[in-house]
């Protein structure tokens, strides 16, 4: 059997369904990983081992009997510190959060719950879903399981984090302006931004009240496919979500690209802003695969990317200030510096620019519904820079833009995250696919497709070699 | 908290009317640089469009009927 730290949700959904493992000996081992190597990556916050190992005991049970529930039935996961789970404090990796008690589960989580799913525990975050990797906090910042030097991506690093170092099969994260995207590109797993109504936001702690979106994050293209298929849904709780069925994006998986039409949006990193080499070079090569594959491809263009950062970044920082205007006044010394400076700017935005920005965002859509009309996808990067050092605050404040993944939070429609091959120095680099509003299962096709010809998220981190050189 | 730059008396006047008093004294630097990026203009739509042919997101009260 497959080293059970590395075990993908499909396959170890398969072998817990023909009683081949135990949920319970799956959790252990996973548990005792955590134990073992998590002090070097400060992924996790909170881990529940007792809750998880009697949830794997209940799920073993019903298997046993015969009541398999689907594919996520025993599976464990772990769940950013920003979804609420009743009895526990849904702290935001903030000192501001750290006496919360939720009275109730995040609908996400009720639903995993309600699938059979084992919660591990809840991981690290950058504080209240923004700023960055901060020092200043009750608790450390995740640390990038390929280089514990660099930033692991954010904000749902901690998700990023414990499935690139095989501490969990499965995770969910948040996304505003790439907080699912990032850690994955820079972790070198899958992350997608769901379509904006296709996962609800209720039990979440918010970061804005128009741009979040809940994204799965896994280590295989499959596996988020499952995740996603577990999470989504109406939720009468939630008037943003839609009253639809969710898609099934399993069914067409692995149809292949043949007649698929894919268009690339390569002015964001060749014009707009330059991308790094590795990144650009990837990309590129990417495409090629894409092509090989069968779909044909055709360059697109839309706005620049600097203006589609204004808009996310207006509707951004004025919703969030919103949020948090009255700890901002009271307490601005208890947010983490890069927190605070990202939260500051909101005061200063005017009504009229708000409006004028949320104006521009339907403009946008717009836009690139118009550029999507006879594509199936586009394609163009996650990150134009390389991660930096995690300790070099002013490093990191650079790569706040240095991105094209808030675009399709702008337009609400879904973008995954996938690797794309690794650099000479073993960092792993990334594009996204996106597709058209509730069109994951054609974004998750290509991305199998892609996935299965290149192989590259199944390289995994120096794991035991990074804990012995910390230890 | 050591930071001591000059700050432009209006974003004094405006952090203060915000009720930013706080953050202002005890890091008046993170207040100016904040006070110009919230300021910064925003850029221009796409051609076609203009503020009377793009109405801000469409409320829509049946979302709200459960």
């Amino acid at each position: 059997m497959t080293d059970l730290a590395w075990l993908t949700v499909a396959e170890g959904a398969a072998l817990l369904r023909a009683k081949k493992l135990s949920p319970v000996e799956w959790t252990k081992a996973l548990l005792d990983r955590i134990a073992a190597i998590d002090e070097h990556y400060n992924a996790f916050l909170v881990v529940t081992a007792d809750k998880a190992l009697a949830q794997a005991k209940a799920a073993e049970a019903e298997i046993a009997k015969g009541q398999y529930r689907g594919p996520m039935h025993g599976v464990p996961y772990a769940a950013k510190d920003i979804f609420d789970i009743e009895g526990m404090a849904t702290t935001c990796h903030s000192k501001i959060r750290m006496n919360h008690k939720a009275a109730s589960d995040a609908f996400v989580v009720k639903k995993l719950r309600d699938t059979g799913a084992v919660l591990l525990g809840k991981v690290a975050l950058h504080e209240f879903a923004t700023g960055g990797p901060a020092f200043d906090l009750p608790w450390p910042p995740a640390r990038n399981p390929w280089n514990r030097d660099l930033h692991p991506g954010g904000s749902s690093s901690g998700s990023g984090s414990a499935l690139a170092a095989g501490m969990a099969p499965a995770a969910l994260g948040t996304d505003t302006g790439g907080s699912v995207r990032n850690p994955a590109t820079c972790c070198g797993i899958v992350g997608m931004k769901p379509t904006y109504g296709a996962v609800s936001l209720s039990g979440v702690f918010p970061l804005t009240y128009s741009l979040d979106h809940v994204g799965p994050m896994t280590r295989t293209v499959e596996d988020n496919a499952i995740l996603f298929h577990a999470i989504a849904g109406h939720d009468p709780d939630d008037p943003t979500t839609a009253v639809r069925e969710p898609a099934d994006c399993l069914k067409d998986l692995k149809s292949g690209l043949k007649g698929l039409r894919v268009g690339v949006i390569e002015h964001f990193y060749k014009s707009d802003a330059e991308a790094v080499p590795e990144q650009a070079q990837a990309i590129e090569q990417a495409i090629g695969v894409l092509q090989k594959l069968g779909a044909s491809v055709k360059t697109v263009r839309v706005s620049p990317l600097p203006l589609w950062t204004d808009c996310n970044r207006t509707i951004h920082t004025s919703e969030a200030y919103a949020i948090h205007e009255k700890d901002v006044q009271e307490r601005p010394e208890d947010f983490a510096a890069l927190t605070r400076n990202r939260l500051l700017p909101g005061a200063f935005v005017s009504a009229a620019k708000y409006i004028r920005a949320q104006q521009l965002r339907a403009a946008l859509c717009r836009e690139m519904a118009g550029a999507m009309r006879d594509l199936d996808a586009v394609v163009t990067l996650s990150s134009l820079c390389m991660p930096c050092r995690i300790d070099d605050p002013a490093a990191v404040a650079k790569t706040y833009d240095q991105q094209a993944r808030l675009v399709f939070n702008v337009t609400g429609t879904p973008a995954i995250s996938v690797p794309t091959g690794f650099t000479n120095d073993g960092l792993p680099l990334a594009m996204q696919i996106a597709g058209h509003s509730f069109g994951e299962p054609m974004v998750y096709r290509i991305a199998q497709a892609y996935e299965a010809a290149t192989g590259f998220t199944a390289k995994r981190p120096p794991i035991k070699l990074a804990a012995r050189a910390v230890a | 908290m050591n930071e001591s730059p000059k700050i432009p008396e209006s974003v004094r006047l405006m952090a203060e009317q915000h009720g930013l008093g706080k953050a202002l004294k005890l890091f008046p630097e993170g207040v100016r640089a904040a006070a110009e990026r919230g300021q910064k203009p925003l850029g221009a739509p796409p051609k076609g469009n203009s503020p009377i042919a793009s109405p801000a997101p469409i409320f829509n009260p049946a979302r709200f009927e459960k």
